[in-house]
């Protein structure tokens, strides 16, 4: 009961606090809305095309390239124009075209065209609509040089021919589907999994930025004197565990539930959900309760978000874990971040059940135990001297 | 004057002895820029490594050829470590949990079917857990059916011209030609770059102007704590004028933010290997961004009643305009609407000026508009600012 009271008046605490309560409950989610419009790719990824020549194939290529669905396509007038289009970000990534294509295809030559991209973009989405428009023209114009030489006629003819022969020819396709079921990719909202990093991110940060209350508790010496009323030192710790416990808690259902209503995210198995999150704020109250007990001012406290952000960007908060090296795979796991990711990564994306998520939790769990621990030995010292 | 600069002088000292402004100004930026470059880096050096499983059902020439030719390679360039396996439900199985990021099938009969010139399909079952290594399986897959297609469709164009059935060994031959057939044309990735951040200076500038916003506050929001701290009403007892001790504070936090920044762009050079450019463009850009950073947070700081209030307001807008400025990830993907929000913020100008700099071709003349919007911004919140701090002075 009484640890109660002493959890409620820390979150009362929070709720005085507006710049707090921002942090806790609006950052998240403008973030969450903010990365969700950036990379969801939802939006039509925009190409930028150069082609200065006349002549057959490079206006074929054109016009294939503006016909390829999802994509809005913008010509430039020269090279220039069209790289400071891409820095500008006025277009995702461009094509240049030579102006002597049309001349290359036609007399066996190759013709090198240029993809513009920024350097460290990872889609791949707008690299494979150009590619498969070129080799399809490519198709023809391979069929018409072997046809051209083995049958005896001109280029022209041959590729008539091949025009003819390819509306004919059943060809050979690929289908991709998804093991969960259902259509590759698509079926996934955008701000799914930046929900599930930013609920990790922020629950873990705000914990650890909540540990100054507790250091400001401890220098103006508030538990000691808790400690002369009836009240245990054991009540004490738990009390401060619980309200930071909380405050964890509260936030990470908040964004669960806000991210589910204005996004319509979707987090997959509720109880294994939940369980995730009461896990994972069981380890950030370790850590702030931790930090809490062995920093001695607030200004070391301050700290305390870099230090939140370097794990979080560690974690795979801020990159999927999946383009990690193997080796920065195998330190991201040393961080609770990557295993609640991975965690949430499972029910999000492969409706994972609660018993598939097991071994993330229990390592969670260890985390939180051991945190727990090493917290309440130190506070402990810290107030009973 | 005399005694603005005793006063900056003094707050200075202070701030070198006291370890937290070393942290926010120093090294938390530059110990950030590294995770995050380490972490990041990857995408630039192409390091992402993924496991694909294969279903070989057909044992036939087109199914090895798959195997040997476009998997081995992607095995032999560090991309994919390549399992085979004896059922499909096994590899979708694995698709399923994630031990891999796709299955590729290569169904019984396939061999038969493509070299007959009747359709068939590959199939390509990937993990929904995993966004990139499946999009590049499902490219490597529809890469190899493009390709089987093209020398399918000059055998029969071939065939068609001579008007006549190719015996078995002609088409063997054709089969040979078609595929040694050089490709008519490639598409060769180009980066833009000129003026443009490689990754690890991206991070080392993003972090630096990130956390500029929050140095920049300590002068103004030390004014604060002085006033509550009873130090400002004995300051403005002795001969000082009133101009003198907000001269002395933005003086403070002028030399504190350029020094920190200097600090940043050496460190990060000769730590990181960051490239920052035109020595010239980039300290023109440092000043201007200071002036710039000065005069949002002095302003922030002056709606505030005490020195915790004025570091919250402080950090909810350095967070955000951090976040919308691009300081943490590129805002060259966002779309539109997003890029030209950005520009109300000092940030992206900052970022901007930086990234023509980095790429090593651009001058000081190529970042006149972003000294001009820096100076801009600083000029107006610095003006505002000044006006409301004669309240906090006052008081």
């Amino acid at each position: 009961m009484k640890v109660l009271t002493i959890a409620a008046m820390n979150l009362k605490r929070l709720t005085r606090d507006r710049i707090a309560l921002f942090f806790v409950f609006v950052f998240p989610m403008i973030l969450i809305l903010l990365i969700g419009v950036s990379f969801g790719g939802d939006f039509t990824p925009r190409l930028g095309v150069v082609f200065r020549g006349g002549g057959g194939f490079g206006d074929e290529l054109v016009r294939s390239i503006t016909a390829q669905p999802g994509l809005d396509v913008q010509r430039f007038d020269n090279k220039s124009s069209l790289v400071d289009g891409v820095e500008r970000g006025m277009v995702d990534a461009a094509v240049v075209v030579p102006a002597a294509y049309d001349d290359a295809l036609r007399s066996g030559r190759q013709a090198q065209i240029a993809f513009v991209a920024h350097p460290g973009d990872l889609s791949t989405a707008l690299r494979t609509s150009v590619d498969s428009v070129v080799a399809g023209q490519a198709a023809r114009v391979r069929a018409a040089r072997l046809g051209a030489s083995y049958g005896g006629v001109t280029f022209q003819e041959a590729l008539t021919r091949a025009g003819t022969v390819a509306t004919t020819l059943p060809g050979v396709d690929v289908a991709v589907t998804s093991a969960g079921g259902g259509a590759d990719q698509a079926s996934f909202g955008r701000f799914d999994l930046g929900a599930a990093s930013q609920l990790v991110l922020f629950v873990f940060l705000n914990s650890v930025a909540g540990s100054v209350a507790l250091i400001q508790s401890r220098q103006l010496g508030m538990l000691r004197r808790m400690l002369s009323t009836p009240l245990s030192a054991r009540t004490v710790l738990l009390g401060e565990a619980a309200g930071r416990f909380g405050i964890a808690l509260v936030q990470g259902a908040f964004i669960v539930f806000a991210s589910a209503l204005l996004f319509g995210v979707r987090w997959g198995d509720p109880p294994a959900a939940a369980a995730l999150v009461v896990a994972f704020s069981l380890v950030a109250t370790g850590a702030a309760v931790l930090f809490g007990s062995i920093l001695s001012n607030e200004h070391q406290a301050a700290a305390l978000t870099p230090l939140g952000l370097a794990l979080a960007a560690l974690g795979g908060c801020m990159v999927p874990l999946e383009i990690f090296s193997p080796t920065m795979k195998k330190i991201a796991h040393l961080t609770p971040h990557a295993w609640a990711i991975e965690g949430f990564t499972a029910l999000i994306r492969r409706h994972a059940s609660l018993a598939a998520v097991m071994p993330q939790l229990g390592v969670l769990v260890a985390f939180a135990v051991v945190l727990l621990a090493a917290a309440s030995w130190r506070l402990r010292r810290a107030i009973v001297g | 004057m005399r005694s603005a600069l005793l006063i900056a002088s003094k707050d200075l000292l202070r701030s070198v002895r006291d370890r937290s402004v070393i942290m926010l100004a120093i090294v938390a930026p530059l110990g950030l820029a590294f995770i995050l470059s380490t972490v990041l880096g990857n995408a630039d050096s192409g390091s992402l490594h993924v496991r694909f499983a294969v279903v070989d059902q057909d044992k036939g020439p087109v199914a090895s050829t798959f195997v040997n030719g476009a998997l081995r390679s992607l095995a032999e360039h560090g991309i994919a470590t390549i399992d085979r396996q004896p059922s499909v439900a096994a590899a979708t199985r694995m698709a399923r949990d994630g031990s891999v990021a796709a299955a590729f099938i290569l169904p019984a009969g396939l061999s038969r079917a493509v070299q007959s010139g009747r359709g068939a399909r590959l199939s390509v079952v990937t993990d929904p857990g995993s966004v990139i290594g499946s999009q590049i399986a499902a490219s490597v897959a529809r890469g190899y059916a493009t390709e089987l297609n093209a020398v399918r469709l000059s055998i029969a164009t071939a065939a068609s011209l001579r008007g006549e059935q190719p015996t078995r060994s002609q088409i063997a031959q054709l089969r040979r030609r078609a595929a040694a057939t050089e490709m008519p044309g490639v598409v060769s990735q180009t980066r833009v770059g000129s003026r443009e951040f490689d990754t690890k200076t991206f991070f080392a500038a993003g972090m630096a102007v990130f956390f500029l916003f929050f140095t920049t506050q300590m002068g103004a929001v030390s004014l604060l704590r002085e006033r509550s701290e009873g130090t400002l009403a004995r300051l403005l007892a002795a001969p000082l004028s009133r101009a003198s001790v907000v001269a002395g504070k933005a003086l403070f936090t002028f030399v504190l933010g350029v020094g920190s920044m200097a600090v940043l762009v050496v460190a990060s050079k000769f730590l990181m290997g960051a490239r920052w450019g035109n020595p010239a463009g980039v300290g023109a850009l440092i000043v201007a961004g200071v002036f710039a950073a000065m005069g949002v947070q002095s302003l922030v700081t002056t709606l505030a009643r005490t020195d915790a209030q004025a570091a919250g307001y402080g950090s909810i807008v350095g967070v955000t305009l951090g976040l919308l400025g691009g300081t943490f990830f590129p805002l060259s993907q966002a779309p539109g609407f997003i890029s030209r929000l950005s520009f109300f913020t000092p940030h992206a100008w900052l970022m901007r000026g930086f990234g023509e700099l980095s790429g090593g071709v651009a001058g000081l003349s190529d970042v006149v508009p972003s000294l001009a919007a820096l100076l801009a911004f600083g000029a107006v919140t610095g003006t505002v600012a000044l006006v409301r701090s004669k309240t906090i002075v006052a008081a």
